[in-house]
């Protein structure tokens, strides 16, 4: 009853979608305005539906339903009830659900919260959600059904692929789905304004928060992703270029880019045709990531989803809304009109340099991702594009992008002055020269480049400070009203700082982790000692573990400072799990401040000495720290909007903000 | 019937969420308020804040205004007013359209992909059941969630180990009797079965481990008949089928007569003495290649074969006067099926022989035998 109820709730909301794709869409033609009033409800009651699908897949899940051929594929009935939840996503079908369920979300939300739209351009960004909606609900029913069934049932399912029984799987997709569907709302956003032929400047202010709420999501996706990577696969990397990556990479390059250009388009009334186009190619990039992910064309870790029989599918979907769009925007964009004008010195320049940047970086890993595809398309060889094109490649271009990133926030609109803001930015600079001086001092002589990226790092926390203080009036103003001065900042003044520190402590971290780290692979007995960037790890014993759905052999190791005192230790241990024939690697995780001892564990010689990979990973935390701190960021210059999309509406019209407008 | 109900209940609601907004009821969207003369208003105003704090001089402050004052006059003369509700023919069609797809774009796709009858089952539910209405499967998943629960149940695993076996679940089973010889001691009965489990999960090849737990079974209990065959087996699949028919043999003699191993150790004696007659003639691959075999899958032994087929067919290729050889190739051929091969090996060997040797005449013979013959 469960299963085949949430069934034809699903069935329900592809009808659903299909109605809120046609009928306002219509209306907003028509200027009817009780047609248009169909989209919110209609979107609402879709979100409804489909969430009571994903609930009855997931209790399907729980309950060890194994006559739902999708369970019987993916779970087991010991699996731990955690892993057995996330399993619902943990696999093709229930995946594309997932990202369905955050799409009719999105659309609620608009429909919910966009009172203060005009009504023509909601009904519109209703019904292209609707358009999105009704075509990956297609896709789902006619290829990719979760609640396909099995008679007779079996007794017990095939088990997840160990890989993904990680708490991992419970955080890293949901945030990444949240981040790509997002764009969706921008996507619509920008189809919207294009059917009506008209954009103004309160659309980049409506727009702008979905796009700072998906690119917080995103942002945080990646870095868990790259956190999960790096603790699951027992490599010590944490980020390889990996097709699947670079498809979630893109975005948000993509996505960055267009929550820049949406500034100038929101203040200076400027940019307002890229805007859209970056509005629509972000988008696309989320489809690309899941056509690569879901199609299995490119060959990676994410493996589980691969089958080539949906590519053609998702390919279809991929050219219709990205080639649909495209063209819209090719014959509408010329009719939107030109926006104000401003100096290459300015913050619109700065914005728009950093536009240059950040779309260029993302036409590299696009290359760099699809090349082998091209090639072989044309050609019998495959050849695969590592990371020494997107280093010296991608590298390259962030470096410029990161050291202008300071002046960007203190250059004035429309003309700024670049010599006042460079000696504003003095004590930045003088901090960076220190740091860098540091480390070539007390840490390495010869490594100059890491002290350049360490100084880098260094010199975008204190540009973003400085930026801060500015604001608050250091420097102009009585230090007594500081205090009071600083909490009136708007909150997305925070929110700039907060981004750009993030993204100065990723800095630090990659520097960190890849200049500074130490990488031994030895053969180990247990009672054995090795000595890692000063300290000692001995390994103390090895012991079989029997887990709920696996059997694990755990070393034992202690880290030991010079005395021989133990302060802290570490478990890494390798797990098989008999259903799927499969092993996995458990690294082992210290971490010391921000720097992290990572041990993984090798295979077993014949003579009972085991193979140990310890990597000294100086500062690596650093780099998802970072990306937390940018989401924070994200986060809270999000609050701040939600003020600022009430502003145009009757009730919400107060000082505070006009107040929050000073600076984006 | 529950779920019809849920069913319909669900159809009206989603419909419903249609038809209200199209009937009347609820808030309409207000009409059009000039949202850019909202925005620039409020840059008007932060123009003013900018000002008092000193951010930007009064000048710049001037020419600020000027130019978003010039933008209001702009969009002021833009703003369009959407005309009242149009309701032409096309509209009214679009809403009965639109009412009418609900209900019957979701019962009849879920029509065509539904399964309305299939009861949900979870796995604690079906484990419930009476056990006499329960599938052989259902009863071993029984045991098994008891045995989860209670993994030190000796005497559970004892039962569900030759089960397993029974069903080829042969990893499942080596658990099982592992389990059970460790909760329950060790007998000969317990150890035959673990050695048979092991060889099963060996794809039949009775391994040093397995044959460890027949040779534990036979110290338990000299008169393990199972345990003697498959020692017997060992020794013959390392190709020491001499020895291995003597001890089939030495077993038919102490085998009571009505014991269901004479069968099976006679058929075995008959094969071995078989092969040993071919293995007299013929260099098979070594021992070597044979355990290797045993531990690929089935696809990588197949290709294992292809490629001896293939040496030995170009080693002709180079040397065609070895008559054992073509026999062999021939053979080999008709073993996998492939006739016109070995068709085409018998006519290279008849050329290569001469037409009226003593050698191609107990080729064709040979060939005959088999079923093959070059002229055809």
């Amino acid at each position: 009853m469960m299963v085949e109820t949430g069934h034809f709730a699903l069935v329900l909301a592809f009808a659903l979608s299909l109605v809120q794709s046609v009928v306002p869409l219509a209306g907003a033609r028509f200027g009817n305005q009780r047609m248009m009033a169909v989209g919110g409800p209609v979107a609402i009651t879709g979100l409804a539906l489909t969430a009571l699908a994903f609930a009855a897949l997931t209790v399907s899940y729980a309950r060890s339903d194994f006559s739902v051929a999708n369970v019987w594929e993916n779970s087991h009935s010991l699996k731990p009830l955690l892993f057995k939840i996330t399993g619902t996503w943990g696999n093709h079908e229930g995946s594309m659900l997932l990202w369905v369920l955050i799409l009719t979300f999105f659309g609620a939300l608009v429909a919910a919260f966009g009172n203060n739209l005009p009504a023509t351009l909601k009904a519109n960004v209703l019904a292209v959600q609707g358009w999105i909606g009704a075509a990956f609900l297609l896709f789902i029913l006619a290829t990719s059904n979760p609640f396909a069934r099995l008679v007779p049932a079996p007794m017990e399912g095939r088990d997840l692929n160990p890989i993904l029984q990680d708490i991992g799987l419970a955080i890293h997709p949901p945030l990444l789905y949240l981040g790509y569907v997002g764009f969706s709302v921008c996507f619509s956003f920008a189809v919207a304004a294009l059917i009506d032929g008209r954009i103004d400047a309160a659309w980049a202010r409506w727009a702008r928060p979905w796009t700072l709420a998906a690119w917080s999501f995103l942002t945080g996706g990646i870095a868990m992703g790259s956190y999960w990577a790096y603790y699951e696969l027992g490599w010590g990397g944490f980020w390889f270029w990996d097709p699947v990556e670079n498809a979630s990479f893109m975005p948000w390059l993509a996505g960055t880019a267009l929550l820049h250009s949406a500034i100038v388009m929101e203040r200076r009334a400027a940019l307002k045709i890229w805007t859209l186009l970056l509005a629509i190619l972000t988008f696309s990039l989320s489809l690309l990531g899941t056509f690569l992910v879901r199609s299995g064309v490119l060959t990676s870790v994410h493996a589980f989803a691969s089958d080539p029989t949906r590519g053609v599918f998702i390919l279809a979907i991929l050219s219709l809304f990205i080639g649909g769009s495209l063209t819209l925007f090719a014959v509408r964009a010329q009719s939107l009109g030109a926006g104000g004008l401003f100096h290459p010195v300015s913050r619109e320049g700065a914005l728009v340099l950093n536009n240059l940047f950040l779309t260029t970086a993302t036409a590299t890993v696009l290359l760099g991702t699809l090349y082998p595809l091209i090639v072989e398309a044309f050609s019998a060889d495959r050849i695969s594009v590592g990371a020494p094109f997107f280093n010296l490649t991608f590298g390259p271009l962030m470096v410029p992008l990161l050291v202008i990133v300071p002046f960007g926030p203190l250059l004035a609109w429309k003309r700024g002055d670049l010599l006042a803001v460079a000696q504003r930015l003095w004590a930045a600079f003088a901090l960076a020269i220190l740091a860098m001086l540091a480390v070539l001092l007390f840490v390495d002589r010869l490594a100059v480049l890491a002290a350049l990226g360490i100084g880098l790092g260094v010199w975008l926390i204190f540009g973003a400070l400085t930026d801060l203080a500015l604001k608050a009036g250091v420097g102009h103003a009585p230090a007594r009203v500081l205090p009071s001065r600083l909490a009136g900042l708007p909150r997305s003044v925070f929110g700039t700082t907060l981004a750009h520190l993030g993204l100065g402590v990723t800095t630090l971290g990659i520097v960190g982790a890849l200049s500074f780290g130490s990488e031994s692979i030895l053969a180990m007995k247990p009672g054995e000692s090795t000595s890692v960037s000063g300290v000692t790890l001995r390994f103390e014993r090895l012991e079989p573990v029997k887990g709920p759905n696996y059997t694990e052999n755990r070393a034992v190791f202690s880290v030991r400072d010079t005395d021989g005192d133990v302060f802290a230790e570490i478990e890494s241990s390798k797990r098989f799990y008999p259903v799927r024939q499969m092993p996995t690697t458990e690294a082992g995780i210290g971490t010391f401040m921000f720097s992290q001892l990572y041990v993984s564990l090798g295979d077993e010689t014949p003579d009972g000495e085991v193979v140990v990979r310890i990597w000294w990973k100086p500062l690596v935390t650093l780099i998802w720290l970072g990306a937390l701190v940018m989401m924070t960021g994200g986060a809270v210059s999000l609050c701040d909007r939600r003020l600022r999309i009430g502003a145009p509406s009757r009730r919400q019209r107060r000082p505070a903000t006009a107040a929050d407008a000073v600076v984006p | 019937m529950l779920f019809w109900i849920a069913a319909a209940l669900l159809t009206i609601g989603a419909s419903l969420a249609v038809l209200l907004p199209l009937a009347g009821r609820g808030a309409l969207p207000s009409a059009e308020p000039g949202h850019d003369l909202e925005v620039y208003r409020d840059q008007l105003g932060e123009i003013e804040r900018e000002t008092a704090r000193g951010l930007i001089g009064p000048a710049e402050a001037d020419q600020a205004r000027t130019e978003i004052a010039r933008r209001m006059i702009r969009a002021d003369r833009q703003r369009r007013r959407t005309g009242e509700a149009g309701w032409g023919r096309g509209a009214r069609a679009l809403c009965a359209a639109s009412v009418l797809a609900v209900p019957l774009v979701s019962w009849g796709l879920y029509g065509w992909l539904g399964s309305p009858d299939l009861p949900s089952q979870p796995l604690s539910a079906r484990l419930e059941t009476n056990p006499a209405d329960s599938t052989i499967e259902e009863l071993v998943a029984r045991a098994e969630a008891h045995l989860a629960a209670n993994p030190s149940d000796g005497r559970g695993w004892d039962v569900l180990a030759p089960i397993y076996l029974r069903l080829g679940r042969f990893p499942e089973a080596v658990t099982a009797f592992s389990n059970a010889i460790r909760f329950e001691g060790s007998t000969a009965q317990r150890q035959t079965g673990l050695g048979e489990a092991i060889a099963g999960a060996a794809g039949g090849v009775v391994t040093a481990e397995s044959r460890a737990a027949f040779e534990r079974a036979l110290t338990l209990q000299p008169d393990t008949p199972a345990a003697s065959f498959y020692l017997a087996t060992a020794l013959a699949q390392e190709g020491r089928i001499e020895e291995a028919v003597v001890s089939w043999q030495g077993m038919l003699s102490s085998l009571p007569p009505d014991s269901p191993w004479r069968g099976a150790a006679e058929q075995a004696i008959a094969e071995g003495r078989r092969n040993s007659a071919v293995a007299a003639t013929e260099p098979g691959p070594d021992r070597q290649d044979v355990e290797a075999a045993a531990g690929m899958s089935d696809s990588d032994r197949n290709a294992m074969i292809e490629n001896m087929v293939t040496g030995l067919d170009q080693k002709l290729r180079k040397n065609p006067h070895d008559l054992e050889g073509w026999f062999r190739l021939v053979r080999s051929y008709v073993v996998l099926g492939r006739t016109q091969e070995a068709r085409d090996a018998v006519r290279r060997a008849t050329e290569a022989l001469g037409e009226k040797s003593e050698a191609a005449g107990k080729l064709a013979a040979f060939s005959g035998a088999l079923g093959i013959s070059a002229v055809d």
